[in-house]
């Protein structure tokens, strides 16, 4: 690969009380690339990605087991602060989940929290990131309106640029489009094509083509297993486990 | 008949049963009301209102009642509002499943139901005897604080159970703390519902006399409160003390304090459903 590995899992095993989650998954993704989590319902491939800003923290019963590393620093070491963490690896959510306040507080709300209290800061902050998020154009007269006015696509598109607005390095994304119409769907796929410059991303999809579409590198799970990874194009046009192939074909899942 | 007539003819009769039944409720109330106001009504003027109590009837007023539940209801609202807010944020969003939650849990339930004269004597043993503040303003509103707390813990966990999971969901990944969250989002959000559990709440406090009456609350009190540690009366014991006089012109008097009790706790009422009408336009999820 040549490039720097940024996020990376050693041995990982997790476990929802006694149900095995995750098992024993090695994984090490590219710096600013974008990689691709596909697998059926249930496979574990929304549990992995939530390892990497540790939102299973708040899960009761939710332990894990060997290393996820972010720039090769342990993430579940003790003296790891979640917050700091997570200042550094932002996540959008399958269905877009504003805050019910304006768009101008929904974007600035990460910096808020950071006690950033200086209105210049924010105001250039919140300019910056929904122009990233390529969503200014159409909201700029209405910054201080209700976030829960936009359509669901431009609600993505602003809950993606309230993640970026925190200067996260790694961004992840859970089914980001399942929940928008093509149109919109086209737009966040742009998007993640032009982040991928400046963020290392992972998404998690349903659509097959979506991953082809818009990932380097694609990561097939399997009951808690990681079956195969490899590069996308690789991996879709000559995928070395049978079960990857069936998955891919649409023989199941 | 066919069958589908008799299937008709049991739909029909369970509707005219149905509303019968929604409206005996309603009936006896709105006798009674009338009865209340067309006794009372004539006897409310400015001074009335204005007036202390007195033996004679047509010299006494309501000021030293009005005044006094006035003071309750401030008192119970400050020390009643941050206590039930924080027990039932705590309680939903803090408290992880244990068998000593489940026990509170379960314990807070049953203390809504425990009858009001009961938290009299508590109250009296409490704050009365044990912190020694007397039959005061500040050991009657400590006493309904007791009463409606529960009631104010479970509304609010309600309201803050309606919250999505999303919205915390999309505050914790952004790297905000668990008190971040909710204060800035889940308090916003649900604080409609918990405005409006607290108001009926306390609607229900300002109607209590029983508890008032056991830790010691006057009837007849010849000055208004200007403490918290004066003694006082409020309106349903000064109507209490009226109704047991046998002069007929004392039961106009307290027909005539009905009225005024009734019109704050259906303007409590009133505030209560504007708010919840408010909230559920402003926040669509």
């Amino acid at each position: 690969m040549g490039k720097k590995t940024k996020l990376e899992a050693i041995d990982l095993d997790a476990y929802y009380g006694d149900f095995h989650a995750l098992k024993s998954i090695n994984i090490a993704m590219e710096e600013k690339a974008v990689t691709a989590f596909i697998g059926p319902s249930g496979c574990g491939k929304s549990t992995f990605l939530r390892t990497f800003n540790r939102m299973n923290d708040y899960i009761e019963g939710f332990r894990t087991e060997g290393q996820i590393l972010i720039d090769n620093k342990d993430i579940y070491q003790k003296d790891v602060r979640v917050d700091e963490l997570r200042k550094n690896v932002g996540m959008v959510f399958q269905k877009p989940n504003p805050f019910p306040k304006s768009i101008y507080e929904n974007v600035v709300y990460g910096l808020k929290i950071q006690g950033v209290k200086k209105k210049s800061v924010l105001e250039e902050a919140a300019e910056t990131s929904l122009r990233r998020a390529a969503l200014w154009d159409e909201v700029k007269d209405k910054l201080h309106k209700s976030a829960l006015a936009l359509s669901g696509g431009q609600q993505q598109r602003l809950c993606i640029a309230r993640a970026l607005a925190i200067s996260p390095s790694v961004l992840l994304m859970d089914e980001p489009a399942s929940a928008l119409d093509p149109i919109s769907t086209a737009k966040v796929e742009e998007l993640i094509y032009e982040l991928k410059n400046d963020y290392t991303i992972v998404i998690v999809t349903h659509n097959m083509q979506q991953a082809g579409r818009v990932s380097d590198y694609t990561a097939f799970f399997y009951m808690g297993e990681l079956v195969e990874f490899n590069k996308t194009k690789t991996m879709f046009t000559s995928p070395k486990d049978e079960r990857t192939q069936n998955y891919i074909t649409g023989r199941f899942g | 008949m066919t069958n589908s007539d008799i299937n008709r003819l049991k739909d029909k009769a369970f509707h005219i049963f149905g509303i019968f039944c929604t409206f005996i409720g309603l009936v006896v109330l709105a006798i009674f009301l009338f009865d209340i106001v067309v006794e009372g009504v004539g006897r409310i003027n400015w001074d009335f209102l204005t007036s202390l109590p007195s033996r004679r009837a047509s010299r006494a007023g309501i000021l030293t009642a009005w005044v006094g539940t006035l003071w309750i209801l401030v008192l119970t609202t400050l020390i009643a509002f941050p206590l039930g807010v924080s027990a039932g944020v705590y309680l939903e969003e803090y408290a992880k499943k244990s068998r000593i939650n489940n026990f509170l849990e379960i314990n807070i339930a049953n203390l809504a139901g425990v009858p009001s004269i009961i938290y009299g004597l508590l109250g009296l043993e409490i704050f009365v005897r044990q912190m020694r503040l007397g039959g005061s303003l500040l050991a009657g509103a400590l006493t309904l604080s007791l009463l409606i707390l529960p009631i104010i813990i479970v509304t609010t966990r309600e309201a803050i159970k309606a919250v999505p999971r999303s919205i915390r969901d999309g505050s914790y990944a952004l790297g905000a703390s668990k008190w971040q969250t909710v204060w800035n989002q889940v308090l916003p959000a649900s604080f409609g519902g918990i405005l409006t559990g607290i108001i009926l709440a306390l609607s229900r406090a300002v109607g209590e006399a029983a508890p008032l009456i056991v830790i010691g609350a006057l009837a007849y009190v010849p000055f208004t409160p200007s403490s918290p540690l004066d003694e006082f009366t409020v309106l349903p014991i000064q109507i209490f003390n009226w109704t047991s006089r046998p002069q007929e012109e004392f039961l106009t008097n307290a027909a005539a304090a009905i009225i005024i009790l009734l019109i704050i706790t259906f303007m409590l009422n009133g505030i209560a459903v504007y708010l919840r009408n408010r909230q559920q336009k402003k926040i669509k999820w």
